[in-house]
């Protein structure tokens, strides 16, 4: 077994239903995958956790699983203790933990300073390895971009984001190759600087695949509170694209009493949300897309979006089996494993990391208008030109 | 499909609709079902409201929370103290174009086998009489199994057949999404079957076994009847899998595809292969085992675990496939149950097009699998001959479940 890669973990925390918890357990403990209990073919042999809050399992893990060390420091999580890069591949997981916030209420996760010491390993030790960076790169954009650039630079496959993209679609469709998409739709929960994240990389894993790929993003509006409704009033994002993503929610909101499922009036979805939140955005090539946050209305993330030549809107759920409501795993992380195992076993992102580039600038814009009273943004940066894989990357086997 | 309020419709007139209920509460069957016809509901990403009313309905109980005469003011229909006067709506001939019989939920008497006594024969029988003094009959739809008693499903399957009238029976599991959406390919030749299921007896076990019955229906030759089942429950359930009644490899499948494993899953968050773990009788304290031998010589089973998962799936060996074909069942949260929308949708369908668009077989089959099976089960685990259950059919060529 000596040619299995050896994985190492960077880590803001390690507790129950963190994401450090869902990523790295998925390489420790296997997970279900095409009809059996699959086990990565992969060692993860060390750890770094930069927090470690009441309820941390890091060590219970390290433990039961003695392959993995945990070691007190970034650099030796990846040289393993000694002077150069010892591992194969790299899952940094900064989600979760303590790290305050700055004045535009963004959570400062030190995903960008644990890159960078990662990077610096890389360059003591003349080689590099593929990484995979869980959710946006940075809540600050030009960080990002120089992630990005580094991993351009040094020549390492990079993959990142959320595991909206790959989980399991109600239905299990994708947006056609070349698709001409004409306007598109997210309808999510969650809040600025972090679902908003989600909803946003729903939308672009489906757009991206339109009619000459992806072309960057020339500017951004955000609405909320009453300016939200009046744009809803005044269709300034299209209407039946919104109740098509309603209809394929599995958790609408319900404004009357006694009854199960009825589709909430405008009246009514107004005395069932009290913020609700929208970035409107134009992509360069024309096409405009809305990312809807209503979590007085739904509990999921449901797309849709307009097609030339298609009578009605393209449309489904990014399912999420999500914990401890309904499920007891979160088993959308496990798409998201999987294709970061294809990463390191491969040595090639199974879809472009581009797409969160674009996405974590989205964030940033939409954070900026919304603290700038809703005013437009203009993203020139946001030149993020790309064309997807062609292939499905989602969950469906 | 014809539906209110979409462009380019032509005006027909709505489908008149008698719904015929145990009761009408919150969250009852009946408040699924019925109110999707009123308020409309969500299917293939759009809202649709059928072209049909309800304009009667007959509830056999009233209990506390009853929404009859509430919905009946709403939405302008009458309620009816007997069957015959919501299918005449008051007057002396059958005045509705379809009938809905949702006798689930409500104060029913249990028999000897654990059985709720629902009345949806002896309400079916009731149509039934209307439609043979007036000289006509209509699509009737029958939420869940026909009946606890296979001898009467079988007479309202015939009853159909004899007075033509199309009938849709069954759960909503089958027309659920599928995670993934795995349809077994027509004629495909199955090996062997198992299904994981959780809940109780007779309510859910019946919902797991019509699941497994709408993917090895598809098998080369059609659905040939049951030649016999056995039931048994506890330790004995384990035993039988060393023994190799049933398959290690396909729970495995089956559990691979399921969201909620129970135990350490649940303390911690991690993911577990409980039955690799041998965690699985330490958590399913009392399974039970269904275990179905087909004419034709397939072997299906259902194994109950309730405390180790929560959620529905299944497996099967398919010839030609190196690895076990599986999914789960998704049972999409309270209240919205998006799974009875398809439903729902169905009936539409037979409404609309004036056949079912899968047949009640399917339903009669598992009344009749379910029926022997507690038997059996009451029987102390004994294998029963089942030579009644010679219910032969053919799946419906055209996938049915929520795909699209």
């Amino acid at each position: 077994m000596a040619d299995r890669p050896k994985i190492a973990a960077v880590v803001t925390e390690y507790r129950k239903y963190s994401h450090a918890q869902h990523i790295c357990d998925r390489f420790l403990e296997g997970y279900g995958w095409n009809g059996r209990h699959h086990h990565p073919p992969m060692d993860l042999v060390s750890l770094y956790v930069d927090q470690r809050p009441e309820g941390d399992l890091s060590s219970e893990r390290a433990a039961r699983f003695p392959g993995m060390a945990i070691h007190p420091t970034v650099g030796d999580a990846l040289t393993r203790g000694g002077r150069d890069l010892a591992v194969d591949g790299v899952l940094l997981v900064g989600e979760h933990g303590q790290y305050g916030t700055n004045d535009k209420g963004q959570h400062l996760y030190p995903r960008y300073e644990l890159f960078k010491q990662v990077a610096a390993v890389y360059r003591t030790s003349g080689r590099s390895a593929p990484v995979f960076n869980d959710k946006h790169l940075s809540w600050r954009w030009e960080w990002a971009k120089e992630m990005y650039d580094v991993s351009r630079e040094m020549g390492f496959a990079f993959m990142a984001g959320s595991s909206l993209p790959v989980t399991w679609r109600t239905p299990s469709i994708d947006m056609p190759l070349d698709a001409r998409v004409t306007e598109a739709m997210c309808v999510g929960y969650g809040g600025v600087d972090s679902y908003d994240f989600h909803a946003l990389e729903t939308l672009q894993c489906m757009v991206e695949r339109r009619r000459g790929g992806e072309t960057g993003v020339r500017w951004l509006d955000t609405y909320r509170g009453e300016r939200f409704w009046a744009a809803h009033h005044d269709s300034v994002w299209s209407r039946e694209l919104f109740e098509s993503c309603l209809a394929r929610s599995h958790t609408l909101a319900q404004p009357r009493a006694g009854f199960s499922h009825v589709l909430p009036t405008l009246d009514e979805m107004k005395s069932l949300e009290d913020d609700p939140i929208a970035y409107q955005y134009e992509h360069n090539d024309g096409l405009k897309s809305t990312m809807i946050l209503l979590n007085g209305v739904v509990r999921d993330f449901n797309f849709a979006a307009l097609l030339a030549g298609r009578r009605h809107p393209l449309s489904t759920q990014m399912y999420l089996p999500m914990p401890p409501a309904h499920t007891t795993l979160a088993n959308f992380f496990s798409p998201q494993v999987n294709n970061v195992e294809q990463m390191f076993l491969t040595g090639e992102a199974t879809y472009p990391v581009e797409r969160t580039l674009l996405t974590t600038g989205l964030v940033a814009a939409g954070v900026e208008s919304l603290n700038r009273d809703q005013a437009r943004v203009q993203t020139p940066h946001l030149n993020v030109r790309y064309l997807p894989n062609p292939e499905s990357t989602f969950w469906r086997t | 499909m014809d539906c209110r309020g979409e462009k380019g419709t032509p005006a027909v007139a709505p489908r008149r609709l008698a719904v015929i209920a145990t009761i009408y509460r919150y969250l009852s069957h009946a408040q699924h079902i019925a109110d999707r016809f009123e308020v409309g509901y969500p299917y293939e990403g759009r809202w649709r409201r059928p072209n049909t009313r309800i304009v009667s309905l007959y509830v056999d109980q009233r209990p506390e929370g009853d929404q009859s005469r509430d919905r009946a003011w709403e939405f302008g229909f009458d309620v009816y103290d007997s069957i015959a006067g919501a299918l005449r709506c008051g007057a002396d001939r059958l005045a509705v174009d379809a009938v809905l019989i949702i006798g689930e939920h409500g104060e029913y008497p249990n028999n000897d086998k654990g059985q709720k006594l629902y009345p949806r024969y002896e309400f079916f029988k009731e149509c039934v009489r209307v439609f043979e003094q007036d000289g006509v009959a209509v699509p009737v739809f029958n939420d869940k199994h026909l009946s606890y008693s296979f001898g009467k499903a079988r007479e309202m399957v015939a009853d159909s057949r004899r007075l033509g009238f199309p009938l849709l029976a069954g759960s909503s599991l089958p027309v659920s999404y599928r995670l993934p959406d795995l349809e077994l390919p027509l004629d495909c030749g199955v090996q062997e079957a198992l299904m994981v299921g959780v809940g109780g007896s007779d309510a859910m076990d019946y919902h797991a076994l019509e699941a497994m019955q709408c993917m090895v229906e598809r098998r080369q030759g059609g659905e040939t009847g049951v030649r016999a089942v056995q039931m048994i429950e506890g330790d004995a359930v384990w035993r039988a899998g060393e023994e190799g009644r049933w398959s290690r490899d396909l729970l495995e499948a089956a559990l691979s595809r399921s969201d909620t494993p129970c135990g350490l899953p649940e303390e911690d968050g991690r993911t577990r292969d409980l039955l690799g773990a041998g965690e699985l009788p330490g958590l399913a304290k009392n399974p039970a085992a269904y275990f179905i031998e087909y004419r034709d010589g397939l072997r299906a089973t259902l194994l109950m675990l309730n405390g180790a998962v929560r959620d529905y799936c299944f497996a099967a060996r398919v010839d030609g496939l190196d690895a076990p074909a599986s999914t789960q069942f998704l049972l999409s949260p309270t209240p919205n149950v998006t799974y009875s929308a398809s439903l729902v949708h169905k009936i539409v369908e037979m409404i609309e097009n004036g056949s079912a668009p899968y047949p009640p077989e399917r339903t009669l089959i598992v009344c009749g699998i379910l029926e022997a099976c507690l038997t059996s089960g009451l029987l102390g685990g004994k294998r029963l001959e089942t030579p009644d259950v010679d219910v032969a059919y053919q799946a419906s060529a055209e996938s049915q479940h929520a795909r699209a």
